[in-house]
């Protein structure tokens, strides 16, 4: 396949599988909480719905943030299916972090201020957890670059499991789940209004959505970087994954941000340093 | 041609300097920097193009008793500020300097001349352009800022001229300090700018300034202390002139253990001058001065000649504990100061510890000494100085279009002046996010850390850090309330002109890194690790081509097609700014629980009793987390004890 082909199949299919996805959440949680539950398909209505509505905004900047954020959640995936340098990958993701908190930030409003400062806390709380995986990367091959990864015959589970485990929680934290939905949840016990996301609506909203499929494909398809050979264990494992995180989210109560950033600086960065140590000790310097 | 050259990076700041303090009138005072900064520019290119040289002055003048003579004269007035402001610690470390000077050249009638007195190398060449290029930009911005702030100051009489003075002054010396290959005339140079820099600080002579202007003196007399002493050290050990040569200590030819005492020695000298924690209270006190002197101290002279003289002596330290004790220490600051930057309410203070931890992070590059953490080192030397240099001046535009530092007051400021914002925005956003320069260099530098696990993890937690306190002050400036179309400010030629050329700078030297990678970075680096080794003949590209340290970098840089990332922005934040618009009629107001008292673009809603209130939005600072009064304590502690372990690495020789 060439690499033109890879982009366009992954721009137009990954959102069908992160809808999907997103389908089979609200199912799974409806039932675990005694409910019925929409059908699976329940997240394109929506988003089909959402971009029939007239386009309204707080300010332009807002706009122009989001819709950066959905462009670079996209590049940042490319990076991914393209096997280029991880590190790219984390710092595109980083980016487009940052560019909906500017999003939040960019208008005079309480609730999405709460929402913007919040997930910057989630930024403070994910992102040296991915780069130290970087790191990991690095110690085990030499490299940041995934098709070193998916070369491998050895899966990168039996060396780097510690920081497997400590990405576990950055998928909580990016799938905006419980104990970790700070900055806006998607259950109604949100006590911010709708934190971040409060003063988006119709179509800026339905492309927030949008950014959230690519980005939940883009998090499985890194957690299946840890059994990239053969890949269907590694996707086995990011489909494990993302059913505890449903079950995770159920049994669980939201904590404060301040928890959040002091556990993910605790044990997240230890299980990380450790694994790295190790890897140092055993595997000397490249 | 070489004599010239010489003479106008080094010697013309003088002249324009002492024809700026005789000139009284404004006009021709302006027309005075701006033509010394498109000369120093232009020589600055020219250096460039012809490449590699030495340069030892013919003997008809006594040079080097001049800069003895200079020299004392500098010490003596370090003296008489001690006394005057009666401040015990700047007597003391100048006594600690002038007493071995004095010993050095009286008693051991040193005779100090090794040759070539100049050697302008590839790294040499790369500052000169940073000092001259940069450094006049912010001269020019200073012309207009100086009368501003004197009439915001109502002052009865003008100190224009003895600003600009020093200001441009500092250039010279700058040049003289990264050309100098005797090493006593690079400490000559080194005082220079510690003078230069105690003369900016203490500009508006207020209680505070004084004070800040001091602490930066007797800390820079400090690594002025060390430095001196690994001078004599130097001489007495390894027995003449010739090893007072820079190019001969890191070129080998200098041996033994001996050698590296004074190279820690001048490791520290460095640190103190690039505001390394401990010493980061220097940096942030020359925060009083006018901003023209901040932007000129943290992009491109000053702090940066600590991190050029660690980086010039790498190879005379590679492979020794030294070497990772200097990497560590600088990575810790890398850490410290990032975290301590979240708590910052004052945006030239964030700015200073950000400058900080980036010199850290240069350091901790240092201190790897690989061929590609050196080429990292010199990638975040040039593109610190651009947007650091670029947000200063931001700053000082922004203060006086607010008069105010603090970033509460810069809520909203996209609505009062929005091409400043866009500008400074701009620059934050190089500060550390994709594809930008300094993020970069924090690539490469991450994947040349390996080698020092440890420092690897500061470079991990310090990068998180810094996108936190980034985006939360570009969070303050972009809080407006709904309305489209803000009218675009007008800004002075003299503002203006630096500004957008360091912007579109920013943009240029970023897409363009791979050539100028090639026939630039890649030369300096190897000149960097293998020292003087016949780069006089040789041009540009034969040592591009030969040296390790160049194919590493390419790897890195050539990987990866960096162009597809300014696609990327260019697709995901430019285009959706020029072309897509809102209409007024899509704007609605923000959701305050139906509490509103008024139309789209009010903030007022009805409080207790239906009183009309308008709302306050504050940013966060975790003051009892990462507030100096609650961190100061202990990084100040650790960092006094990785920096006597670094000293203590002098000793034992791996």
């Amino acid at each position: 396949m060439n690499e033109l082909t890879i982009v366009i199949a992954t721009i137009v299919l990954a959102p069908i599988v992160g809808g999907l996805l997103f389908g089979i959440d609200r199912r799974i949680t409806a039932r675990l909480q005694g409910r019925y539950g929409p059908p699976i398909l329940q997240p394109f209505y929506d988003f089909f719905k959402l971009l029939g509505k007239e386009g309204i905004a707080v300010s332009k900047m807002q706009f122009v943030w989001i819709y950066c954020y959905l462009i670079l959640m996209i590049a940042s995936l490319l990076c991914l299916v393209l096997r280029a340098d991880f590190l790219v990958l984390v710092f595109l993701l980083g980016f487009a972090g940052v560019s909906l908190v500017l999003g939040g930030f960019s208008t005079k409003s309480p609730y999405s201020h709460f929402g913007a400062n919040r997930e910057l806390l989630q930024i403070l709380a994910y992102e040296p957890v991915l780069l130290l995986l970087a790191v990991g990367i690095y110690a085990k091959n030499g490299t940041f670059l995934i098709s070193a990864i998916t070369a491998h015959e050895e899966p990168m589970l039996a060396s780097l499991w510690p920081l497997f485990l400590a990405v576990l929680y950055v998928l909580t934290i990016k799938m905006r789940k419980s104990p970790f939905d700070i900055a806006t949840s998607h259950h109604a016990h949100q006590e911010i209004v709708k934190g971040i996301t409060t003063e988006f609506s119709g179509p800026f909203l339905a492309i927030y959505e949008l950014t959230e499929w690519y980005e939940i494909v883009l998090l499985l398809g890194v957690i299946a970087l840890f059994w990239a050979n053969p890949l269907w264990v590694g996707l086995l494992i990011a489909f494990a994954a993302f059913l505890l995180e449903l079950v995770v989210d159920n049994i669980a109560a939201r904590m404060t941000a301040r928890w959040m950033v002091r556990l993910s600086w605790s044990i997240g960065l230890f299980l990380g340093i450790v694994n790295i140590a190790y890897l140092y000790m055993t595997k000397g310097v490249f | 041609m070489t004599d010239w050259m010489m003479a106008i990076a080094i010697l013309l700041p003088v002249v324009s300097g002492l024809l700026i303090l005789a000139v009284r009138n404004y006009f021709a005072r302006g027309v005075i920097v701006v033509l010394t900064a498109v000369v120093l520019i232009a020589n600055s290119l020219l250096f460039a193009t012809k490449g590699p040289m030495t340069y030892t002055p013919s003997p008809g003048f006594d040079w080097a008793t001049l800069i003895a003579v200079l020299d004392y004269a500098i010490l003596v007035t370090y003296l008489v500020i001690g006394f005057k402001y009666r401040n015990w610690l700047v007597l003391l470390f100048t006594a600690t300097q002038l007493i071995p000077l004095l010993y050095f050249e009286f008693i051991m009638k040193a005779h100090v001349h090794p040759e070539p007195a100049f050697v302008v190398d590839h790294l040499a060449i790369v500052m000169t352009l940073i000092i001259s290029i940069i450094g006049s930009l912010i001269c020019v911005y200073a012309i207009r800022y100086m009368r501003d702030h004197e009439e915001h100051l109502h002052l009865a009489k003008s100190r224009q001229s003895r600003f600009l003075f020093w200001l441009v002054l500092f250039l010279g010396a700058m040049n003289g300090l990264v050309f100098a290959n005797n090493l006593v005339w690079l400490y000559f140079f080194w005082e220079v700018t510690t003078l230069c820099c105690f003369m900016l600080i203490a500009h508006d002579k207020t209680k505070i300034a004084l004070e800040n202007a001091a602490r930066a003196l007797w800390m820079n007399a400090t690594g002025g202390t060390a430095f001196i002493l690994g001078i004599i050290y130097l001489y007495v050990t390894q027995g003449g002139s010739s090893a007072l040569s820079v190019q001969n200590i890191i070129g080998g030819n200098v041996h033994g253990a001996a050698m590296l005492l004074p190279v820690a020695l001048l490791c520290y000298t460095g640190c103190t001058k690039a505001a390394q924690m401990p010493f980061q209270s220097w940096l942030l006190g020359a925060m009083v001065a006018p901003t023209p002197v901040s932007a000129l101290l943290h992009s491109s002279t000053m702090v940066k000649a600590g991190v050029y003289l660690v980086l010039r002596f790498a190879p005379a330290y590679a492979g020794t504990y030294l070497s990772t004790a200097v990497a560590i220490v600088g990575a810790f600051t890398f850490f410290g100061a990032s975290a301590l930057a979240i708590s910052q309410t004052t945006g030239k203070r964030v700015l200073a510890y950000s400058t900080i931890a980036n010199l850290g992070l240069i350091i901790a590059c240092a201190g790897i000494n690989t061929p590609l953490s050196i080429a990292a080192a010199i990638l975040l030397i040039i593109f610190h100085a651009i947007s650091k240099g670029l947000l200063f001046l931001c700053a000082g535009a922004i203060e006086h279009q607010i008069w105010s530092r603090e970033i509460e007051d810069m809520e909203g400021l996209a609505a009062k002046a929005p091409l400043v914002t866009l500008i400074t925005a701009a620059g934050m956003l190089s500060m550390f996010l994709p594809p930008f320069g300094m993020l970069l260099g924090k690539w490469v530098a991450l994947e040349a850390a390996y080698k020092v696990p440890l420092a690897a993890i500061f470079f991990v937690l310090a990068s998180s850090l810094t996108i936190v306190f980034w985006t939360k002050w570009l969070g303050r400036l972009l809080e407006v309330m709904p309305k489209l179309g803000w009218p675009l400010e007008k800004l002075s030629p003299s503002y203006s002109v630096p500004l957008w050329t360091l912007f579109i700078g920013i943009f240029v030297i970023g897409i363009g890194i791979g050539p100028i990678y090639s026939s630039f970075i890649s030369s300096a680096t190897s000149n960097v690790i293998s020292g003087m080794s016949a780069i006089v003949a040789s041009s540009w590209s034969d040592i591009a081509l030969t040296s390790s340290g160049a194919k590493g970098g390419a790897a890195v840089l050539g990987l990866f097609p960096l162009w597809s990332l300014y696609v990327v922005l260019g697709i995901a934040l430019v285009l959706p700014m020029l072309f897509m618009g809102l209409k007024p009629t899509q704007l609605r107001q923000v959701y305050l629980c139906g509490e509103q008292s008024g139309g789209v673009d009010t903030d007022e809603w009805l409080a207790e009793a239906d009183v009309k209130t308008k709302f306050i939005l504050g940013g966060y600072y975790f003051q009892g987390t990462v507030g100096e009064k609650a961190m100061n304590p202990w990084v100040n502690t650790v960092a006094i004890l990785l920096l006597a372990v670094m000293i203590g690495c002098g000793v034992f020789v791996r």
